[in-house]
C-alpha cells in the first residue's frame, strides 16, 4: 500500500449527526495524520459506529463536514472516495458461495472502469494481498468456509488491493478470540496507512493505538495518547466502573485491571 | 453463525476455478445444442437422426433437393423449431433475472414473479383476451402493459422505502396478489369456455410460437445480457452486503432499481408470449450457483445454458406425457423442477453434514 502524503491528512470539523430529532453525534473535530493508528473507544451507543460512519460517507452530517486532503468527503464522487477510504465492517455478512479469491478482488471495483476486465496485473493484486495476510493458500476455498479471524483477514485484504490510504475498520475484533484478535490488529498496524478503528477491549486499544478517541453520548470525552484518555477518572466517568491504570511490568505498556467489588456493569 | 462456519472448515471446500468453469461452460453449452437438435426429432412425426440432419443442415431450404418428406420438413423448420426457440429464450431469460435478482436483494428466494409482474401480466393478457377484441397481438400487448403497470404500481407503493430490499419485496408481493385479485374476478365472471382458455393461457405453453414471434423475446433477452455482464463487477460486490458495496463506491440503491427495472422488462416480455411459467427463474440459478459458485459472470453463462436447455426439455415433456393432448408447461416446470430440487437439496446437505 502507498504511504500517503502528509497533505493526506483526514480531517472532522464540528461533525454533528442527528436522526430526526435524536442527536446521535454533537460537534465532533479531531484531525488524522498519515499512517496514525487512532482508536475509537466509549460504551456501547456512544456513536462509533455512526461517526465511523459519517467517515466514509455512509451517514452525510447534519452539520459540520468531514475532510480528505481538504477536500470535503461529500464532493468526492463515490468511486474517488473509494479510492481513498477502504473499510472492514463488523460482521463480512455472505449468503452465497463466494471464493475467498472473489471478495478480495472486489476490493479492485473503485479503480476498475465497468467494461473492464481483470487484468494480469490485477489478479497479482490479490494473490500478493493474500499473501500479505497469510490466506494464499485459502485464495479458492468458499469464504462462508474460513474462520472469523480468516474473514476479517480476507476482508483487510480487500482492503489492501482496495489500494487507499485510509483504512477504517468497525469493531474488527469483535467475536474473535484473543489470538485472532491480536493477529487482525497487528496486520492492520503493519499495513503502513492510517488506520482507524473502532474497539472495545481497552487493554487492546491501549497496546495497538497511537492515539484514542473517547466518545460517550455523541461527544468527544477526551483525545490524545492512551495514557491521557485512560484514566482512571475518565474510565469511571464515561463507562461508570472502577478501574485501576498503571503500567505493565512486561511490556510497558498501559494495562486496565477492572474492579468487580462495586460496579458490575452488563456493558 | 459461527458454529456453522466452523464445521464448513473442516470439509475444506474447494470452489471452482477458471479453467473448470472454463470446461463447465462448455459442457453446458453442449448440453443445450443437444436438446435443440433431441427437441427438433422428438414427437408423434418419427424422424430418423439422418433425416433430421437433412432437414436441418443439408436442405434448410425446401425439402424438394432432398429425399424428405415435405410434411416433415415443415414440422420441423416451421412447429418445432420456433418453439423449441420460444422455450431456450424462455428459460434462459427467466433464469438469469432470478440469478441477477436473487445478488442484488441478497434474497435466495427472489425470483422474477416476486413483484408481481406475472401477475400483471396475466391481468393484462386476461383484459386483452376477454373484454377488449381478441387477437394474438392484443394479447401480447395487454399482457406487457399489466406488467409494467405491476412494476410502477410496486415503485409507487413502496415509496420512500424502495430503498429497502425487504420492503420491496414485500410491496411486490402485496401488488402481486392484488392484481391476482383481479384477474380472479373477471375469470369468476366469463363464460366457462374463456375461463378455459384463459386459464391455459395463465399456466403457459409454446404451442403457438411463431419465428417472428421471437423478435422481441430475443431482442430484450440480448439487451439484459448485455448489461448484466457490464454491470458484473457491481452486481457481484452487492452480494457482500449493501454497506460494503457503498464503501466500494457502488451507487447500490440505484443499481438495484435499475436491475429490477430490467429483469421487469424481460420477464414481461416473455409472459406476455408464451404465460406465466414459475420456478424457472427460482430454482434454476440456485443449480448455477451450486454448479460454478456465485460469481455473477458465471452464474450468467451458466443460468442461460441450463435454463434454455431445462425449458426445452420440460416442453418436449410437455408435448409428449399425454397422448394427443399438450399439457401447460407451467404445470410440468413446477413439478419436475420441484423434485428435481429436492434431489439437489438432498444431496447438498449430505455434502455439508
Amino acid at each position: 500500500m502507498d504511504v500517503s502524503l502528509q497533505k493526506d491528512l483526514m480531517t472532522v470539523e464540528s461533525l454533528s449527526w442527528r436522526v430526526q430529532d435524536k442527536s446521535i453525534l454533537n460537534n465532533v473535530s479531531f484531525s488524522v495524520c498519515p499512517t496514525e493508528f487512532v482508536g475509537i473507544i466509549g460504551p456501547n451507543g456512544a456513536g462509533k459506529s455512526s461517526l465511523l460512519r459519517c467517515l466514509y460517507g455512509v451517514n452525510v452530517p447534519t452539520e459540520g463536514e468531514v475532510r480528505i486532503a481538504d477536500k470535503n468527503i461529500l464532493e468526492y464522487s463515490r468511486q474517488a472516495l473509494a479510492q481513498k477510504i477502504a473499510v472492514v465492517l463488523q460482521e463480512p455478512p455472505s449468503r452465497f458461495e463466494l471464493s475467498v479469491n472473489d471478495v478480495i478482488a472486489m476490493g479492485l471495483t473503485p479503480q476498475k472502469s465497468l467494461l473492464s476486465f481483470d487484468n494480469h496485473l490485477d489478479k497479482q493484486k490479490v494473490i500478493e494481498a493474500s499473501r500479505q495476510v497469510d490466506l494464499l493458500d485459502k485464495l479458492h476455498q468458499s469464504f462462508n468456509s474460513l474462520s472469523g479471524g480468516e474473514k476479517q483477514r480476507a476482508m483487510i485484504a480487500r482492503a489492501i488491493v482496495q489500494d487507499t490510504h485510509v483504512l477504517i475498520l468497525d469493531e474488527p475484533t469483535n467475536h474473535l478470540d484473543i489470538r485472532h484478535q491480536l493477529e487482525v490488529l497487528t496486520l492492520a498496524k503493519s499495513l503502513q496507512v492510517t488506520v482507524i478503528c473502532s474497539m472495545h477491549d481497552l487493554n487492546l486499544a491501549a497496546t495497538f493505538c497511537d492515539r484514542l478517541i473517547l466518545l460517550d453520548q455523541g461527544s468527544i470525552i477526551a483525545e490524545g495518547s492512551p495514557e491521557s484518555v485512560l484514566t482512571e477518572a475518565n474510565l469511571n466517568r464515561v463507562f461508570d466502573i472502577k478501574a485501576k491504570v498503571d503500567t505493565h511490568p512486561f511490556t510497558q505498556k498501559l494495562r486496565i485491571t477492572f474492579d468487580l467489588g462495586e460496579h458490575i456493569d452488563a456493558d | 453463525m459461527r458454529t456453522s462456519s466452523m464445521s464448513a472448515s473442516q470439509t475444506n471446500t474447494v470452489l471452482l476455478r477458471e479453467k473448470q468453469f472454463f470446461w463447465f461452460i462448455v459442457g453446458a453449452f453442449l448440453l443445450l445444442i443437444l436438446s435443440v437438435f433431441f427437441a427438433a426429432g422428438a414427437g408423434r412425426a418419427e424422424l430418423t437422426v439422418v433425416d433430421l440432419f437433412q432437414i436441418l443442415f443439408v436442405c434448410p431450404g425446401s425439402s424438394h433437393e432432398c429425399a424428405i418428406d415435405a410434411i416433415n420438413h415443415q414440422i420441423v423448420w416451421e412447429i418445432r423449431l420456433p418453439r423449441i426457440m420460444m422455450a431456450m429464450i424462455t428459460g434462459a431469460g427467466l433464469s438469469i433475472c432470478g440469478a441477477i435478482l436473487q445478488s442484488v436483494t441478497r434474497n435466495p428466494l427472489a425470483d422474477p414473479y416476486l413483484f408481481g409482474i406475472s401477475s400483471g401480466a396475466s391481468l393484462g393478457a386476461v383484459i386483452a383476451m376477454s373484454i377488449i377484441a381478441n387477437g394474438v397481438i392484443s394479447v401480447t400487448f395487454g399482457a406487457m402493459l399489466g406488467g409494467a403497470l405491476s412494476v410502477v404500481l410496486m415503485l409507487v407503493l413502496a415509496g420512500k422505502a424502495a430503498t429497502q430490499v425487504e420492503r420491496l419485496l414485500l410491496s411486490g408481493v402485496a401488488v402481486s396478489f392484488m392484481l391476482s385479485a383481479f384477474t380472479s374476478l373477471i375469470l369468476y365472471y366469463s363464460s366457462p369456455e374463456k375461463a378455459a382458455t384463459l386459464l391455459f393461457w395463465m399456466m403457459g405453453s409454446f404451442s403457438n410460437s411463431q419465428w417472428h414471434q421471437l423478435l422481441l423475446p430475443s431482442l430484450f433477452l440480448i439487451a439484459a445480457i448485455i448489461l448484466f455482464t457490464v454491470y458484473r463487477r457491481w452486481i457481484g460486490a452487492m452480494q457482500a452486503g449493501d454497506e460494503s458495496a457503498q464503501t466500494l463506491g457502488i451507487p447500490v440503491n440505484q443499481l438495484r432499481l435499475f436491475m429490477l427495472l430490467v429483469c421487469a422488462a424481460l420477464t414481461a416480455v416473455i409472459v406476455a408470449h408464451v404465460g406465466g411459467i414459475g420456478f424457472v427463474g427460482l430454482m434454476i440459478p440456485h443449480i448455477a450457483r451450486f454448479i460454478v459458485g456465485a460469481q455473477i459472470h458465471r452464474m450468467i453463462a451458466m443460468s442461460l445454458f441450463l435454463g434454455g436447455s431445462f425449458m426445452i426439455w420440460v416442453d418436449v415433456i410437455a408435448r409428449s406425457l399425454l397422448s394427443n393432448q399438450v399439457l401447460p408447461v407451467g404445470i410440468v416446470t413446477s413439478a419436475v423442477g420441484s423434485l428435481f430440487f429436492f434431489i439437489i437439496l438432498k444431496r447438498r446437505t449430505k455434502i455439508i453434514a
